[in-house]
């Protein structure tokens, strides 16, 4: 496993993560866990484009590895 | 044999009569909560039972009396609705018992209780000790209701400065194998979502006795046959590990990569994702 890969596996939890937390804020009927859960998700989104942009700058620079 | 005939026949029509009088004044009179719906209660009863056997008597007349009783607690309830000097009046009021963690003497011998029948009553709420009470009230129907001293109250989530999530009422969406549209709407679903829900589940509509939908949208079933295990909801507490765990992740990455502004984004994003499992963490726990 090169470092790559395990960043390319955690964006990949993270974008299973960003899609729950919008499955559960869309089914919640409580107002209160619904914001709280739009909120986190919107944060996950953010971690979700730092690590995107991480992926791509390790393509770059291990381009052995690129698509895997 | 025209005895017989007779009962039965009055037996229907007072049947009849009490149910149309109960329905009329409403729930309070089956709680019996104020005097008067106990003294009509009693009479009310008394008056059909000696109407439908006394074959002697004119049954109409025990009819009227019944009608007239409920008209009148009909009539006392909506005065006592108006008028709190009525109320007073009519229903009482409680009597203090305890105050303050002493029992007032001078109010028992009042009500002309005992101090046997007052610690039985405390008994009936699981109060063995009459010094853990702070305040206790004698209400005008007899019972006692009472507030323990602060340190003998049970534990609550506020007590020990715990975020709880609020929850809204579960709906029942499915009963004998039957949908309930009314729960289907009130929970904001549609009979798709349930078709898959129970596909998720592997269950299918017949075999259900009730399903019901909490207030995170996620279904909970029993079904008829008790030997199939139905899986409980695992989203949420699979969700909290998932998220516990890309935190790690990402902290890992944070030590391990030499980049420094790597490290600066991983860190960044690791603390970040650390305060949003602490706000996740009570909507997302059981």
């Amino acid at each position: 496993m090169t470092v790559a890969s395990n960043v390319k596996q955690c964006l990949a939890t993270i974008k299973n993560i960003e899609a729950q937390l919008s499955s559960l804020a869309l089914n919640s009927l409580e107002k209160e866990a619904q914001s709280a859960f739009h909120d986190a998700m919107l944060s996950i989104g953010n971690i979700k484009k730092d690590l995107q942009y991480r992926v791509l700058e390790l393509e770059r620079m291990e381009p052995q590895y690129k698509g895997s | 044999m025209d005895g017989f005939i007779e009962v039965f026949y009055r037996s229907i029509i007072f049947l009849i009569v009490l149910f149309l009088t109960t329905k009329l004044i409403g729930k309070k009179q089956i709680s019996q909560l104020s005097f008067f719906e106990y003294v009509s209660g009693i009479t009310i009863g008394s008056i059909a039972g000696e109407a439908i056997t006394g074959l002697e008597k004119n049954y109409l007349q025990g009819a009227g009396a019944i009608i007239l009783f409920g008209i009148v607690t009909i009539l006392v309830d909506v005065l006592s609705l108006k008028s709190k000097y009525f109320r007073d009046a009519i229903e009482g009021k409680g009597t203090v018992i305890i105050k303050d963690g002493k029992i007032l003497e001078d109010n028992l011998k009042k009500e002309r209780y005992t101090i046997d029948e007052l610690s039985a009553l405390l008994r009936q709420k699981n109060i063995f000790k009459v010094t853990d009470v702070e305040f206790a009230l004698l209400e005008p129907r007899g019972n006692i209701t009472a507030l323990l001293k602060k340190e003998n109250r049970p534990l609550t989530p506020k007590d020990l400065e715990m975020k709880m999530p609020n929850e809204k009422e579960p709906q029942t969406v499915i009963m004998d194998g039957n949908i309930i549209e009314e729960g289907l709407r009130a929970s904001g679903k549609g009979r798709g979502w349930l078709y898959t829900e129970l596909e998720k589940l592997g269950a299918i509509i017949d075999n259900v006795f009730i399903g019901q939908v909490d207030s995170y949208g996620e279904l909970t079933i029993d079904l008829y046959d008790d030997k199939i295990q139905v899986p409980a909801p695992q989203q949420r507490p699979l969700l909290l590990a998932t998220l516990k765990k890309t935190q790690a992740d990402l902290e890992i990455f944070a030590l391990s990569t030499e980049c420094e502004k790597s490290k600066a984004m991983y860190k960044k994003n690791a603390d970040l994702l650390q305060d949003t499992i602490e706000n996740l963490s009570p909507y997302l726990n059981g």
